[in-house]
């Protein structure tokens, strides 16, 4: 044995055997070894983890659908202030009914996306079972349909559905072809039998309902498939009161069921809470009955204030019986503190300024660098990107220069396309948005400084606020500038007080709290549905006054209701059901999956039927609502699903993705298309939005996942 | 004395390729076998007969005495033989009690509205994760957030959890640094003294020597030895797991290789 041999092996053992003794160590003690590694400290339950706790702000924000609720919040604000009618009831529903059939197939798409495929046969799918059950139904001609009867007809089409899904699903998984090519193939299969069978039964490529024979039961289902409901012929009188009730019980629960979530919950009661609370609710009340019954802007003020001031004690009432005072800090300021907070100023400020100077009522194109002279900078500008491009692609320019180009050629191309209203709107949308985000960053950073302090420049920000709202409502034109705009600004600026002075008062919980969580959610769910309900009887009714008019006269369809249950339905599925976790599961990794015994063949081949199921439904509502479908009905309609399933937050390779996240980027897909024509732009632009849409929404749900993975 | 799980010259071969030739060995009830070997030895092979992923072609393979040939990895399961494999084992963006329970979730509710009992599974999750010595604060945070020990933690919990009798864990250190090898060796030796019988795969002697009662060698196939731990010494495992006499060939050569290079 050389030397060499022996020197290592002994430097070797010597090294080992220190490892052994230390693993011995702490494989006896149980602590040790490791422990700054992965072996927390149990149970003392420090505020110097490296994980921090989230609130259930923090938790929304790392929600996969909220990047969609931003932006269909955003698009409806725009369209609202840029298009008079788009809040009214029958801008709502016309937006609903462009929504539901798209977002029964998105919803559904989602599901499927979420367990790693794509069904690219989804769109002609829809068509498909519209024209099975014309077809089936027909006699016409020599070769004519089936002529059964609608009874027989639509659940044969169902199977038919369900068949092509389990073929899609199936075909699959015995072949570990993408499922991208594998639907493709069926997509074209579908068509060229749409076209093929149309033609050769019918001798037309547009099907229609077979009126002479009328086979039995088009009534019965038509009333399941095209129902449609009118509020102009619903009269509630009371509609406005049960609407106020509701709305102020969901906010109320929604803005209880968050404070319980957040803050700490105290071992023992304080019993002077539930006194406070009483005497708040009750004020709270009053003041918003007095409200209601007398008139005049003295008594308005006097009575909103009630009601506020009422809330508010409440609120605190609330907190005193069940959380723990928050331990009062002071200490320096943070420099950026004082910037922060008059930046925020100056920009609501400039908002409201520029507010008040520009016309309201010019919706000429700005037109700034009019005429020759902006065509050339447009032109110079498109120059300079493209040699740019290619100086990038050479290696000698860093790879943002082209930007500058772009710069240059926006200025005349936004000016041209803008009105100067629109241009006001977006300013003084943007500016005052920015400025409250400012002053409420500002107030948040000098939480851990000083709490007093930041509860004052919370209660700062809120005048300001309250300041705008009145400007405004002295100053704006329309009533949904003067008592809309208002009301939602006086509300946000009373969640704000709210959430200042409750977080100088109670500690905010840094700990998980299950019950907490469990008992708050269910609070807020109960919120969520009253508010829901609200918006709905505004959808279905009308009250007395509005009766000839034509509030209420567009019919609200069946299909919103499916749409909806399809929603509940998947959510239901997906969130809070077994097979819902073997859909993230199955997507996320489908190797873990079937390690621990989920059935993955079974899972996959489950959604691509789900997706059938759904384009059927699609199919049913199509086929009784026009009565007859051209062949192509559908073709192409797939990837409007598939961005709607992004936009709402789903993840391109599985794993991660929200049905109400898809419902919501169908709902953005349907205002988008339905404002463009109440704002009336050219429809054509609706693809240029939407392609925006699309690239900002998959940025956003892109960060939104990392802050959910490293948070 | 009948041995909980015995392995008796079992052999397994692709068509004409030996993949495995008359191995013996035991694992019994709070004990860590060991089974070590450099790539290509047969490990792998070894624990997919193990987990019932492929059937032995000859031999014996006894549980409580009794002859058994798994003819799905559920089978395997459903005895107790459950396996961590290295890194497919959670879903990275689904949350910790998820992963905790995925294939196993427990439910309530009245058919058809049977859903998963959120409350019940995190509560278990968590406790679980206690007895590992692993304080979870929020178990709906993503497993993608945990490091790659903690990971392997939460598989063993599971397994444990599910009544597993034996736990197989397929290079659960490879992958990991040292000081994250460490925690995870802690939580075989916490496996073991909850009764689990261990068997752990590593090619590494230094992991395998501090926290295992008995050692298989394999080398291309064929058994070099099954060894309790009084029999043999870390030096002499490392030594037979390179195949003794190569390993000095190789350092030989390497020697001379950087001695050439210094002159």
């Amino acid at each position: 044995m050389s030397d060499t041999t022996t020197t290592t092996s002994a430097a070797q053992s010597a090294d080992v055997s220190d490892e052994v003794e230390e693993l011995e160590d702490s494989a006896a003690t149980q602590e040790g070894g490791g422990d700054d590694a992965a072996g927390t400290p149990p149970g003392d339950g420090a505020a110097d983890e490296r994980l921090n706790f989230r609130g259930p702000i923090q938790r929304l924000l790392t929600r996969p659908e909220i990047g969609a609720l931003a932006g269909a919040a955003a698009v409806w604000t725009l369209f609202w202030l840029v298009g008079g009618n788009f809040g009214t009831a029958g801008a709502t529903a016309n937006f609903l009914d462009v929504s539901s059939t798209l977002g029964i197939m998105s919803v559904a798409v989602a599901l499927l996306m979420i367990g790693g495929e794509f069904d690219l046969s989804s769109g002609s799918m829809t068509g498909a079972t519209a024209i099975f059950v014309l077809l089936v139904t027909t006699q016409v001609g020599e070769l004519g349909g089936a002529g059964l009867g609608y009874h027989l007809a639509i659940p044969l089409s169902l199977m038919f559905a369900l068949g092509i899904g389990w073929f899609n699903g199936a075909m699959v998984e015995r072949t570990s072809l993408p499922s991208f090519i594998v639907t493709l193939a069926t997509f074209f299969i579908l068509i060229g039998a749409k076209l093929g069978f149309a033609k050769r039964l019918t001798d037309k490529v547009i099907v229609a309902r077979d009126e002479d024979a009328d086979p039995e039961g088009w009534e019965f289902w038509s009333n399941i498939f095209a129902g449609q409901w009118r509020a102009q012929d619903n009269v509630w009188a009371q509609r406005d009161t049960v609407w106020a009730i509701l709305m102020i019980v969901g906010g109320a629960l929604l803005v209880l069921g968050t404070i319980y979530m957040t803050f700490n919950r105290t071992k023992k009661m304080n019993p002077a809470g539930p006194v406070v609370f009483a005497v708040g609710v009750a004020g709270s009340i009053a003041g918003f009955l007095l409200l209601l019954t007398t008139d005049g802007v003295t008594n308005n003020i006097i009575w909103g204030i009630l009601t506020a001031a009422g809330a508010l004690v409440a609120a605190i009432g609330f907190g005193l019986a069940n959380f723990d005072r928050a331990v009062p800090v002071s200490g320096a300021m943070p420099a950026q503190v004082p910037k922060m907070f008059f930046g925020g100023l100056i920009s609501l400020s400039a908002g409201v300024v520029l507010g008040l100077i520009i016309m309201s009522d010019n919706e000429e194109s700005i037109g700034l660098l009019g005429g020759g002279f902006a065509r050339t900078v447009f032109f110079v500008g498109l120059v300079i990107v493209g040699l740019a491009a290619l100086a990038v692609a050479a290696g000698k320019a860093p790879p943002s220069a082209p930007l500058i180009g772009v710069a240059i050629l926006a200025v005349p191309t936004f000016t041209f396309l803008t009105t100067v209203q629109g241009a006001r709107a977006i300013l003084f949308a943007g500016l005052v948005l920015i400025g409250t985000a400012l002053m409420l960053a500002a107030a948040s950073q000098l939480r851990s400084a000083s709490s007093s302090l930041a509860m004052i420049l919370g209660l700062a920000t809120v005048g300001v606020l309250t300041v705008v709202a009145f400007i405004i409502r002295s100053q704006g034109t329309g009533r949904q500038i003067r008592v809309e705009l208002f009301t939602t600004i006086l509300i946000g600026a009373f969640l704000i007080g709210l959430g200042a002075i409750m977080t100088f008062l109670f500690q905010k919980r840094t700990g998980p709290d299950i019950a907490a969580d469990r008992l708050g959610g269910i609070v807020n769910s109960f919120g969520f549905v009253a508010l829901a309900v609200a918006t709905l009887i505004r959808l279905l009714f009308i009250i007395p006054e509005q009766v000839g008019t034509n509030v209420g006269s567009i019919p609200l369809r069946i299909s919103v209701l499916w749409f909806a249950v399809v929603v509940i339905g998947a959510t239901f599925v997906l969130e809070k059901t077994k097979f819902g976790s073997w859909i993230y599961a199955v997507g996320g990794n489908t190797n873990a999956a079937r390690s621990v015994g989920v059935p993955a063949a079974r899972t996959k081949t489950s959604l691509f039927m789900i997706v059938s199921s759904a384009a059927w439904l699609v199919g049913m509502l199509t086929a009784f609502r026009f009565e007859s479908v051209q062949a192509n009905v559908g073709d192409g309609l797939e990837f409007n699903y598939i961005i709607a399933a992004v936009v709402g937050g789903c993840l391109l390779t599985g794993g991660y993705g929200s049905t109400i996240g898809a419902a919501i980027g169908a709902i953005i897909f349907a205002m988008i298309r339905s404002g463009i024509g109440f704002a009336g732009w050219d429809s054509n632009w609706q693809f240029l939005i939407l392609g925006a849409l699309l690239l900002g929404a998959v940025i956003v749900n892109n960060s939104i996942r990392q802050r959910a993975l490293n948070s | 004395m009948t041995e909980f799980l015995e392995l008796r010259g079992i052999s397994k071969f692709y068509g004409n390729i030996v993949a495995l030739q008359n191995v013996t060995t035991t694992v019994n009830p709070g004990e860590v076998t060991c089974v070590l070997g450099d790539n290509g030895a047969g490990k792998s092979t070894f624990i997919k007969i193990l987990a019932g992923v492929h059937q032995h072609s000859e031999g014996e393979f006894l549980l409580e005495g009794e002859a058994v040939n798994f003819e799905s990895p559920r089978e395997a399961l459903d005895k107790g033989i459950a396996t961590v494999y290295q890194d497919l084992a959670m879903v990275p963006l689904m949350s910790i009690w998820r992963n905790f329970f995925l294939g196993a979730e427990p439910t309530t509710g009245v058919w058809p509205f049977r859903w998963v009992d959120k409350a019940k599974a995190m509560k278990i999750a968590v406790e679980e994760m206690g007895k590992m010595g692993i304080d979870v604060r929020d178990p709906e945070q993503p497993v993608g957030t945990l490091s790659g020990g903690e990971r392997q933690s939460v598989a063993i919990a599971r397994a444990a959890y599910f009544g597993a009798k034996v736990l197989i864990l397929d290079e659960p250190t490879s992958a990991l640094g040292v000081k994250q090898s460490g925690v995870v060796l802690r939580y075989i030796v916490e496996a073991r003294n909850r009764g689990l019988a261990v068997i752990f795969i590593t090619h590494n002697p230094a992991h395998a020597y501090p926290v295992g009662d008995r050692f298989l060698i394999l080398n291309r196939g064929q058994s070099l030895g099954n060894f309790a731990k009084e029999e043999v010494t870390q030096q002499e495992l490392t030594q037979l797991m390179a195949g003794g006499a190569e390993l000095e060939e190789l350092q030989e050569e390497l020697s001379a290789a950087i001695s050439g290079v210094d002159k």
